[in-house]
């Protein structure tokens, strides 16, 4: 298109965008615009439609385009406007299947299937069983495909015994569409026809029983590459939809015609390379019985479509310790996701003897590869990781990751572990060493711990208050006393959080400070630390701090209030009425706690957030009381939410007995 | 329960709804509901690292703590993939150096300024691959160009900024691009060069939020490749609507190459390079290539 034109068309388009919809020739104006050359003009005509007041006049006129058998742009841009407007499209449209030329009456057919309306599926089942043209029973078919009724299922099977054959491929395609499977004896002789036997095994992987699984692994043998990689789509849907206890039953289904099939492999490779994601799901089930090591990578690979990583990670941990070293080798290659999958099936497999390729691993930029590293080198229980190990302990984003592995080392190689932990620590290292070295030394490491807590970097000062509580309780509430004044909010919050676990009620004046604090962090310490402890003089604080805006303060202090057992009425209905839906489902967890909370339970099966009914029908279901049973059964009535429902049923049956 | 996750713990329907909205309204990246595993998975080391027993807890971590911003952060950088490395996708390069550099440098040879967006560019090999590819056509020779990366994840801009790099990244760089664009650190490591990163810079940027961006200049070209992925309709559309803004008419957007604006955007003209599909800023005014 010449520069003049294009900017002829982008006048055009900003024109309808901008488009006045109230204006008289509004409609026209985008009739006008559905039969533009360009199709950025015509979709912006048709996604006008929508914004024009009147849709029923709307509608009609965009059919009468429908007529215009020479205009196909006009006609596809109309029909994309009659799905933009819904509801007011189908009554038109059900009349429109009645139309003398079937041309219109399957341009009918095709927008109600993209409307998916359950009100259209009456009409388009006459059409299915009784039009007397082969592309409108066909649009229709089609069409019940993505409705999703009974009905609409029931006469596509119907049709599966139809002289028509692209008839019966539409009705299998769309009962495959619809996860509707006609019953086995009905597919049965489908599979012996060329023209529909791929759809056939597409229904068949919907059946996940043995019996159907045999007839699918039939197809793996078949000569035809389409037969087979049918089959194996159809596998790979059995695969997904089969519990993971009846899952050995079909390996050994598959196991029997693969010993048959020494070629396999290849075929298997070259679906795992594919770009269809039903392929790839049933190349891996058949990957998972061949256990080739050199299909490995390829296993791995199929992570990309993040769907497919449970199976990939069944299936290549179906593969064996040999796979190991296949995918080590391989690691360079592997894109970001296969790397994943394989590195946590590394992590699983390793040995001493993998050490030097682990070790060259940690070289390597990406973080993802070097935790994998990290993790797997803990896990060799050599000697020789534990050096390259502790060269991590003073890398921010890989100390923690470090220590936990070394500590794993510790187990067989004690002594060393701790003196790299120990000299790591005297050269600055990160708080996690900390953690590693008393969990490793225990309480013979406490002298080292209270220097590095009065003399260490920040972070290394909070690790301290808190890891010399949990191995000496008194002298850890001593530390945490002292450590109340430290200019650092990190410091005094891991003080709060230590007096909160181990100090009582005595310790509130403390508390009150803590409250006050002009840090968030510090404050949100103490709010919790004062339930813990039950500084019953505090609840003053708390109660004030219920209807505190932000969330994170007025949810601890419900919790809190609940836990010293001091939530008045007053306090508690102001949190149910706070903005944010946690503090409401912590205040109604907690009247339920403290008895008598049915009352706030049925009023909540009225809030606008799904969870807050939710956990509201679960407070009824607990309570036993059976008098709220109608009133559930009202809310369950006019329940949307399918989680929120789900939590209503339980509640009903619970209550109801069944 | 799969054979690796033995005592980790399972995340509920609810907890993987309530987690998948509200990284949603932050972000607007759309976990889909088959991806609850996904998520679970990529989840399960933060429960660990702060020693968190279920993900109902982690959730009001994510709510609550004092440290849930960059938690938050963290979670993000977890659930989405950072999938990338130079001289990805090579036919779209191709055509990118081949066809639409040619015509911004007949554009803009008036300011001698060019700018390049590698939106969600992630731990920065795209950004990078783009000034290599600037710098290989010799068209800018003392012109003002800059490569603009943004990602949301700081941790990977961090990353970015270092610019070094090991072998994954480099599956596939030639050797001959190996020896022009990097200097060798150790056996599995590089850096690439100070003059290729002189061209980049990088900056943090939540494309939902568009006022928060990184970037203040008008665009030439936007390289924004497997981002829209993460994003339901209403989002990408936001996306879209960014970019668009964010180009100088007649500028160019480059997606995934599975990628296309179908059913999400006509504001953009589909343009038939030799090499490749791409999209322009429709152009209104007298210019002409």
């Amino acid at each position: 298109m010449s520069e003049e034109g294009r900017n002829a068309e982008e006048l055009r388009y900003r024109a309808l965008l901008a488009l006045d919809v109230f204006r008289t020739d509004a409609r026209e104006r985008l009739v006008e615009g559905l039969h533009d050359e360009s199709w950025r003009v015509r979709r912006a005509a048709a996604g006008g439609f929508a914004r024009v007041p009147g849709r029923a006049a709307s509608v009609e006129r965009l059919i009468s385009v429908l007529g215009e058998r020479d205009e196909t742009g006009a006609r596809n841009a109309a029909a994309e406007a009659l799905v933009s407007l819904g509801s007011a499209s189908v009554g038109p449209l059900v009349r429109l299947l009645g139309h003398v030329d079937p041309d219109q009456r399957k341009f009918a057919a095709d927008i109600l299937g993209q409307l998916a309306r359950p009100e259209a599926e009456d009409a388009l089942v006459s059409v299915l069983l009784e039009d007397g043209d082969l592309n409108v029973r066909v649009a229709a078919a089609e069409a019940l495909g993505r409705m999703a009724g009974r009905s609409g299922a029931r006469a596509l099977e119907r049709t599966l015994n139809d002289v028509e054959p692209l008839l019966r491929l539409s009705a299998l395609e769309s009962l495959a569409a619809l996860r509707q499977p006609p019953p086995l004896s009905d597919v049965l002789p489908l599979l012996n026809n060329p023209l529909l036997k791929r759809s056939a095994y597409r229904v068949l992987g919907l059946i996940p029983r043995l019996e159907a699984t045999e007839l699918v692994c039939r197809g793996l043998g078949a000569e035809s590459r389409s037969t087979r990689e049918a089959a194996l789509v159809a596998l790979g849907q059995q695969a997904a939809l089969t519990a993971p206890s009846l899952r050995s039953a079909m390996d050994v289904a598959v196991s029997q015609v693969l010993q048959r099939l020494p070629e396999a492999s290849g075929w298997v490779a070259s679906a795992l390379e594919s770009e269809d994601l039903e392929l790839r799901a049933g190349a891996l089930v058949v990957a998972a019985v061949l256990r080739s090591p050199k299909l490995a990578p390829l296993v791995a690979e199929v992570a990309q479509e993040e769907r497919l990583v449970p199976e990939v990670m069944r299936t290549l941990a179906c593969f064996g310790p040999e796979t190991g070293r296949e995918l080590l080798a391989s690691m360079g290659r592997l894109s970001f996701p296969a790397r994943e999958a394989a590195g946590q099936v590394l992590v699983e497999m390793v040995d001493a003897s993998f050490v030097p390729e682990l070790v060259q691993m940690l070289d390597w930029g990406e973080l993802d590869v070097k935790s994998v590293a990290v993790r797997a080198l803990g896990r060799t229980g050599s000697r020789d990781a534990v050096a390259p190990l502790a060269q991590l302990l003073s890398d921010p984003e890989m100390a923690a990751l470090a220590a936990r592995a070394l500590v794993s080392l510790a187990t067989s190689h004690r002594d060393l572990v701790l003196q790299v932990l120990e000299s790591a620590l005297e050269g600055g290292a990160e708080p996690a060493v900390l953690n590693a070295l008393v969990r490793v030394g225990g309480t013979a490491k406490l002298p080292l711990v209270r220097r590095i807590a009065s003399q260490a970097s920040v972070s290394l000062r909070a690790t301290a208050v808190e890891v010399v509580a949990a191995v000496d309780p008194v002298g850890g509430l001593e530390l945490a006393r002292s450590a109340l004044v430290d200019e650092s909010s990190s410091v005094r919050a891991a003080a709060v959080r230590v007096i909160g676990q181990l100090g009582d009620a005595s310790m509130a004046e403390l508390l009150a400070r803590a409250l006050a604090d002009s840090a968030l962090e510090v404050q949100l310490s103490a709010l919790e630390a004062v339930g813990e402890c039950g500084a019953l003089e505090r609840a003053g604080d708390l109660e004030s701090l219920v209807r505190h805006p932000d969330g994170a303060i007025a949810f601890r202090a419900v919790r809190s209030l609940a836990r010293l057992g001091l939530l008045r009425d007053e306090v508690l209905a102001r949190a149910v009425s706070h903005e944010d839906h946690e503090v409401v489902k912590a205040a109604l967890q907690a009247g339920a706690d403290r008895g008598g909370g049915e009352a706030l339970a049925l009023e909540l099966l009225g809030h606008a957030r799904w969870d807050v009914r939710a956990a509201a029908a679960r407070v009824l279901a607990d309570s036993g009381g059976t008098s709220s049973l109608p009133t559930m059964l009202a809310a369950l009535s006019l329940e949307t939410d399918t989680l929120a429902r789900r939590a209503l049923v339980d509640a009903v049956e619970r209550l109801s007995g069944r | 329960m799969m054979p690796f996750d033995t005592g980790r713990p399972e995340m509920n329907v609810e907890e993987f709804r309530l987690l998948r909205d509200f990284v949603y309204a932050y972000c607007g990246i759309l976990v889909r509901d088959d991806m609850k595993y996904v998520m679970q998975r990529r989840l399960w080391p933060r429960l660990e690292a702060l020693g968190l027993t279920d993900f109902g807890s982690y959730y009001r971590y994510l709510r609550f703590d004092a440290q849930r911003r960059p938690e938050l952060e963290t979670a993000i950088e977890a659930l989405t993939t950072h999938e990338t490395y130079f001289f990805r996708e090579p036919r779209q390069l191709k055509a990118f150096s081949d066809e639409v550099l040619p015509v911004l440098e007949r554009r803009n040879a008036r300011t001698r300024r060019l700018r390049v967006w590698s939106a969600g560019c992630s731990s920065g090999e795209e950004a990078y691959t783009l000034a290599m590819l600037l710098k290989e056509s010799g068209r800018f020779e003392g012109w003002d160009v800059e490569v603009h990366g943004s990602d949301i994840s700081r941790r990977v801009l961090a990353v970015a900024r270092q610019g070094e790099y090991g072998p994954s990244a480099l599956r596939a760089t030639s050797a001959d691009q190996l020896s022009r664009y990097f200097v060798q650190l150790g056996p599995n490591r590089v850096r690439v060069r100070d003059d290729i990163r002189a061209l980049v810079s990088f900056g943090h940027h939540n494309l939902q939020e568009p006022e928060q961006g990184s970037c203040s200049s008008r665009m030439d070209a936007v390289f924004c490749r497997n981002v829209l992925i993460y994003f339901d309709t209403p989002a990408r559309q936001r996306v879209l609507r960014l970019i668009y803004e964010k180009l100088t008419p007649g500028g160019y957007l480059m997606l995934g190459h599975s990628e296309n604006l179908i059913n999400l955007s006509a504001d953009f003209e589909l343009v038939h390079l030799r090499g490749d599909l791409v999209y322009r800023r429709p152009e209104l005014g007298g210019w002409s290539p």
